[in-house]
């Protein structure tokens, strides 16, 4: 029983540090095809490992030798009903995974006629995003580049790569594609996805690329057909586009004046689990600006406006509890309290 | 009862202890030459893996640079498979595999003692990279084009090149040693059907290391060329073809993984009988299934290469799901071998089981990897890491501790000690799955493998420090198994020709046995000789009655 009792815990322990083994929330069309899939392959999962850990613990407790018991065992050599039966289980499962498999692949490899064509071009270590209409987003150190792309429609990505291989990965729409130089061999790999949801999503190289592989990010932005064909137009006219579509997505909405080095307000409070705005004027003329932290660690770094002007920060979804906002110039004065209810 | 000395005197030369080692041609001195130089490497390979740890604890770069990271990531990978895992399980092979064939030595022992003395090399000379402007730095894998010089123009890559060549070759030139003493040595009555089961798996890994290893040999030959001549195999700018690279290193890399895997897995098929006092349940299911996986293994390399967008996806999907069912039968041979058995809860035998029950784990998360959709999301992420670790660490070194605590009583002739034994277990179990079941989570939210770095604003680094602290807790479980070996060589308890009972004819001889192995053997008449020796068909007959009838060891 003491081993059980160990053992046991031990997996408690595992599944609270493991959290819930799901992908995030997938927003794109072909993301929630392979979420569904996920979650019948978990399951399947899940049943062949409470079942044979599930064994184990039995033998171990139920088939303990008892000290000074030297009678042997049976001694079963096998049986070949039960071995053609436990032969049979991982194939039906094989077939199961398999068949499930190849019918999510066609879905998420389908091809149509995409709403926007846009050329990724990946080389150490940064990414260039080529659009049609002709213009170029580049990303600089520190600053990764933004890919706008309009929601509801596909998209298709063209792959190329200028150096070694990279791979353009976006979590939350649960695909990857490498970017691979093949040379006369063959075209460059494509990828289209169709986003389901408006909102920022950051992605990152997923191929070891060298040094700066780790710095390799870059961002999507899918926004409405209206705000894209915005975008790109003020991109053509050599105009810095305003990072549109924001108001839509402003649930809740804090707004926040700096002014004699002093904030306005001392405390505010938000839903969890919901990004929300906040409103950020600065009436100085020196740099100020707002930015969320859990105890030392900050969640949130609003961009810094370093003269009287307004932006409009959006603030990722927060879980439930108590933090802190600042200006990150004057971490020390400009402070107060966030609340995030549930 | 006709005896003959085979025991050489060495009255007339005395030789110092070192050269006695150094030049040693005995399967059995060789065999500990490829244990004790495993665990160094491991533990070389094995601070490199607490260094990549501090360094992802937390967000921000701690103590290292880029470079450095990705250097110590590229040597932890390298190290830890090719100079721990394979050659730690073929210094076992190399002990016991005479031993449970009843044979004096391998077939080539000059070949033997070359092969390992090839490992230190390479290994030295991977390492060596440190000292010339800083070692390969391209991962384990190498990727094209990467590698080509114009990228990595350090001449660590061409150490490392080089090194991997040279333990390719000592592989290859064990397995040929391997397959000729199990086909060409075996004692007499020992049928292909009666040989224990990890000889059987040692005989499909060398078959697999003999298919696969020169394909590697070769890429690596090819890759120097384009490095240093002026070659155009994989670099695509002077016509090469990058994905070739990827090819020729998974056509290798996969049969690879079951090298790693299929010993371990025999150490598991005789330690989980011996300590259920059972017969392994399906022996020569396992054998075929053995043999499937080894089939199965060379037609699987492209689901390592499924974004590439360069493969038949269908095909390599279905083969690699095709696994899981002679793996499979291998899980319930295990399970149906602790049913109704009579479990004696040895650290041999914790180890055995803490194997099952992770190897498990690194299974299910393959057979998930197999469908091209969600690898579409995992591969290359932390996923990947958890589930490789699952695999070579949850299973195969598992299977390593398993057969270090089991076959130590008969290297040494004595015992370790277990209560330290059991401390080293549960500290190393439960610290393995801190450091790794944390990963397939970070993996599935979107973390990269093979990030020097991270965002805070990532929602990773909670799951990074669990992963930092189990790592530690894992080299923590190694001090109670350094002072354990220790304290055990010098004054441990007394083993005795065969300490639990066991089954093959290993246990038949002295512990250790003496040069040459055997004076005499029992008759061999099922895969079990010496528990039919001591328990008879059914009724008990009593050993030396039948030691009276033995073959002479060398008929």
């Amino acid at each position: 029983m003491r081993f059980l009792g160990r053992a046991a815990g031990a997996l408690v322990l595992l599944g609270l540090l493991g959290g819930c083994m799901l992908p995030p929330q997938p927003a794109t069309e072909g993301g929630k095809d392979v979420f569904n899939l996920y979650l019948l392959v978990l399951g399947l999962a899940l049943i062949v490992f409470v079942g044979v850990e599930g064994f184990i613990l039995y033998a171990v407790v139920r088939y303990r030798r008892k000290p000074g018991d030297d009678v042997l065992p049976e001694q079963l050599h096998g049986n070949t009903t039960v071995e053609i039966i436990w032969t049979a289980i991982p194939t039906v499962i094989v077939f199961i995974l398999f068949t499930f498999s190849m019918i999510t692949l066609g879905e998420v490899d389908a091809h149509q006629d995409p709403g926007a064509t846009i050329e990724v071009e990946g080389f150490q270590w940064q990414w260039t995003f080529n659009y049609e209409e002709g213009v170029t987003i580049r990303g600089e150190p520190g600053k990764p580049p933004v890919m706008a792309v309009p929601v509801g429609e596909p998209v298709r990505l063209i792959l190329k790569s200028l150096d070694v291989n990279h791979s353009w990965y976006v979590p939350q729409f649960l695909i990857k594609r490498d970017l691979i130089d093949f040379g006369d061999a063959r075209g460059p790999n494509e990828l289209e996805f169709t986003v389901t949801e408006e909102g920022t999503y950051s992605g990152q190289c997923a191929e070891f690329c060298g040094t700066g592989h780790a710095d390799m990010t870059f961002v999507v932005q899918a926004m409405s057909r209206a705000d894209y064909d915005a975008y790109i137009a003020a991109l053509v006219a050599g105009e810095t586009p305003v990072p549109s579509g924001g108001s839509a997505e402003c649930g809740t909405t804090i707004s926040i004046v700096a002014a004699n080095t002093q904030f306005d307000i001392d405390s505010f409070e938000v839903p969890a689990g919901t990004p929300f705005c906040i409103e950020f004027e600065n009436q100085d003329a020196i740099q100020h600006n707002v930015a969320i932290l859990d105890n030392g660690t900050p969640l949130f770094e609003g961009e810094f406006l370093n003269e009287p002007g307004t932006i409009t920060y959006q603030v990722p979804a927060l879980e439930a509890g108590d933090y802190q906002f600042l200006c990150q110039a004057h971490p020390t004065t400009m402070v107060g309290d966030v609340t995030v209810t549930q | 009862m006709a005896t003959t000395t085979l025991e050489p005197r060495s009255g007339t030369i005395r030789r110092s202890w070192v050269i006695e080692w150094l030049t040693t041609v005995d399967h059995k001195k060789i065999g500990v030459l490829y244990i004790v130089n495993s665990f160094l490497f491991f533990f070389a390979a094995g601070i490199l893996a607490l260094v990549i740890r501090s360094e992802l604890a937390v967000p921000g770069m701690q103590f290292l640079d880029h470079d450095t990271y990705n250097q110590a990531f590229t040597m932890h990978g390298t190290i830890m498979l090719f100079l721990f895992i394979i050659p730690a399980l073929s210094g076992f092979a190399n002990y016991i595999v005479p031993l449970q064939l009843g044979a004096p030595d391998m077939a080539f022992p000059r070949i033997n003692a070359l092969s390992f003395w090839l490992l230190p090399l390479g290994g030295i000379l991977i390492f060596s990279g440190y000292l010339f402007g800083g070692a390969a730095a391209e991962g384990w894998t190498g990727y094209s084009p990467l590698t080509a010089d114009r990228f990595s123009p350090g001449v660590g890559t061409d150490l490392w090149i080089i090194g991997l060549a040279l333990v390719g070759t000592a592989s290859i030139l064990g397995a040929v040693n391997s397959i000729t003493t199990i086909f060409k040595m075996r004692a007499p009555g020992m049928t292909l059907f009666r040989m224990p089961i990890f000889v059987w798996t040692v005989l499909v890994t060398a078959v697999l290391i003999l298919l696969a290893t020169p394909v590697l040999t070769a890429g690596l030959i090819a890759l120097f060329i384009d490095r240093n001549y002026g070659g155009s195999f994989f670099d695509p700018s002077v016509g090469g073809n990058p994905i070739l690279w990827q090819h020729i290193f998974w056509f290798f890399g996969h049969p690879e993984v079951y090298i790693v895997i299929l010993p371990a897995m025999g150490v598991v098929s005789e330690v989980l009988p011996v300590f259920s006092r059972k017969p392994l349940f399906g022996y020569k299911a396992f054998v075929f299934a053995t043999i499937a996986i080894g089939l199965l293994s060379f037609s699987v390399w492209a689901h390592h290469m499924f974004t590439t967008g360069a493969v038949f996806l269908p095909f390599f999907s279905f083969m690699t799901a095709l696994i899981a069912i002679p793996t499979g039968i291998k899980m319930f041979n295990w399970l149906g071998t602790l049913y109704r058995g009579k479990l004696m809860l040895t650290t041999a035998m914790l180890f055995a089981l803490g194997f099952i029950a992770m190897f498990l784990i690194g299974g299910i998360s393959g057979v998930m990897l197999a469908s091209p959709p969600i690898d579409f999301h995992v591969q290359d992420t932390y996923f990947v890491v958890a589930h490789l670790h699952y695999v070579f660490f949850g299973g195969s070194v598992f299977g390593v501790f398993a057969a270090t605590y089991y076959w130590f009583p008969k290297m040494s002739g004595r015992k370790l000690n277990e209560p330290l034994g059991k401390v080293h277990f549960w500290i190393h179990f439960i610290g393995f799955n801190l450091a790794f079941f944390p990963m397939h989570q970070l993996g599935l939210s979107g973390m990269p493998r093979r990030i020097a770095d991270y965002s805070p604003d990532a929602g990773w680094t909670v799951l990074n420090l669990a992963s930092t602290v189990g790592a530690f807790m894992i080299a923590v479980s190694i001090i109670p198994f350094l002072i354990n070996v220790v304290a055990s060589l010098i004054n441990g308890e007394p083993a005795g020709d065969d300490p639990w009972e066991g089954n093959t004819l290993e246990w038949a001889t002295t512990s250790p046995p003496p040069p040459y192995n055997f004076d005499r053997l029992p008759p061999i008449h099922s895969e079990r000789p010496l528990f039919f020796l001591t328990h008879g068909h059914g009724h008990a007959v009593a050993r030396d009655e039948d030691l009276d009838e033995t073959h002479e060891a060398q008929a």
